[in-house]
């Protein structure tokens, strides 16, 4: 569990709020593996940039901690999202795919999605592990989902399948990882 | 959808991971607040993925921590809430004091500008009163063989007082009124030469100012000179009633 003894969620919460900056060293010594983790597994090819969006990540927490909900979820569950976002909005940034030249974007998603082969080694590492377990037609949607930021829309024009079909396929792929997650 | 088949839709999952869309998030938290075993379900879920999360940490660059950690002191000292606080106070501060000058600077000279008309006022007066006082000067010249006769007061009026300057050589009767008590608007005080026990009318005046000279009715002869209240414009024959100051000239002693 992320949390140790020093702080319960709720106290480490209100500590951040209070901006208190030991609690925010406590919060980077505890989280930002886990979140440079998942930033990791969108950013694949460039672990400089990683570095950089987990800095803006953890700025960004500081910065929108007042906003933060408890009844809305975990505090883990609110910063693993920033930094989801933060990764996916890198990853569509005019300067990262200006680096990425080669192919489009989409097209190149598909493939290393769908080609197992040439990301090994980031596949091996955090929920792309547990997605490995899942049907190819469904791993492919969460990995487009999950790690690429597309929309449910986009991905049933990209797939040419039915709207319907990708929610539901997604619904069914979290359901599975849920349990290898137990 | 009963809420057993609603947490086995995969909702919870699509929430917590961020997929779900911007209405199913809306739907999601108005369930989670009806129904506490959503919320708990929920929070399973959350655990099971921070754990496994955590399992599978990756070590960030060493660099990024302190670079983190310098950047938040940084914008801590920049957005401080107490300095920005401190800072519209100063100006709340200055612009106060600016505004507060700026009424004072016009009431100063507000009360410059009442200043000098007042002491122009007091100037207009003075020389005023000092034109008053040569006429004074010249009339008691004119006056200066003139017997004085103090009109004391009678028992009605007791502190009444006033001074009569009868010139006999020409006549001129000039009475000053010291004090004489304020009388009713339809009253007026009426002057009477006594001249073998007659009473000649000499004029009415008012005593609203004290020490102001009055030239009445000439009169060649007199042997008193008496005051008495009257009706306003006074009356052909004195109320002796109403007498208030009576004077013996030395003539006639």
């Amino acid at each position: 569990m992320g949390i140790p003894n020093t702080y319960t969620e709720q106290e480490l919460v209100a500590a951040l709020k209070g901006r208190n900056n030991q609690a925010f060293a406590f919060l980077y010594d505890n989280y930002s593996g886990a979140l440079y983790s998942i930033i990791r597994q969108i950013i694949t090819d460039n672990d400089e940039l990683a570095g950089d969006v987990l800095q803006e990540v953890f700025i960004n927490i500081w910065r929108k901690i007042e906003s933060y909900d408890q009844t809305k979820g975990r505090l883990f569950t609110w910063m693993l999202n920033i930094a989801r976002n933060a990764s996916i909005d890198t990853l569509r940034s005019k300067s990262y795919q200006n680096a990425q030249k080669n192919q489009e974007l989409p097209e190149n998603v598909y493939r290393g999605a769908s080609n197992q082969t040439t990301q090994q080694n980031v596949d091996n590492i955090g929920l792309k592990k547990v997605l490995e377990k899942l049907k190819p037609e469904h791993r492919v949607l969460v990995e487009l989902a999950y790690f690429k930021g597309f929309t449910h829309e986009e991905i049933a024009e990209m797939m040419t399948i039915p709207l319907g079909t990708v929610k539901t396929r997604i619904r069914n792929a979290l359901l599975q990882l849920r349990e290898y997650l137990k | 959808m009963n809420l057993k088949e609603y947490i086995a839709s995969g909702i919870i999952e699509s929430y917590v991971m961020g997929l779900a869309s911007e209405s199913e998030r809306a739907e999601f938290e108005q369930m989670c607040a009806q129904h506490p075993e959503l919320v708990a379900e929920r929070r399973k879920f959350e655990e099971s993925l921070e754990t496994y999360a955590s399992e599978q940490a990756a070590r960030p660059p060493r660099e990024v921590k302190a670079k983190i950690l310098k950047a938040i002191i940084t914008m801590e000292s920049s957005t401080k809430p107490r300095s920005i606080g401190l800072l519209r106070f100063v100006a709340a501060a200055a612009v106060i004091l600016l505004l507060g000058m700026v009424v004072l600077y016009y009431q100063i000279n507000q009360q410059n500008k009442d200043l000098t008309s007042a002491n122009k006022e007091l100037t207009d007066r003075a020389t005023q009163d000092e034109g008053a006082i040569d006429k004074i000067k010249i009339e008691e010249k004119s006056v200066g063989n003139a017997i004085v006769v103090n009109m004391v007061g009678t028992k009605i009026a007791p502190k009444s007082s006033a001074n009569v300057y009868w010139d006999s050589t020409n006549s001129s009767v000039y009475l000053v009124v010291k004090n004489m008590p304020q009388l009713p608007s339809d009253k007026q005080y009426q002057l009477w030469a006594l001249i073998d026990n007659k009473q000649k009318n000499l004029g009415v005046f008012d005593a609203t100012d004290k020490n102001i000279i009055l030239k009445m009715d000439s009169t060649k002869k007199a042997q008193a000179f008496a005051i008495t209240i009257e009706k306003k414009g006074g009356n052909p024959t004195p109320t002796l009633d109403s007498l208030t100051s009576i004077g013996k000239t030395q003539l006639t002693q």
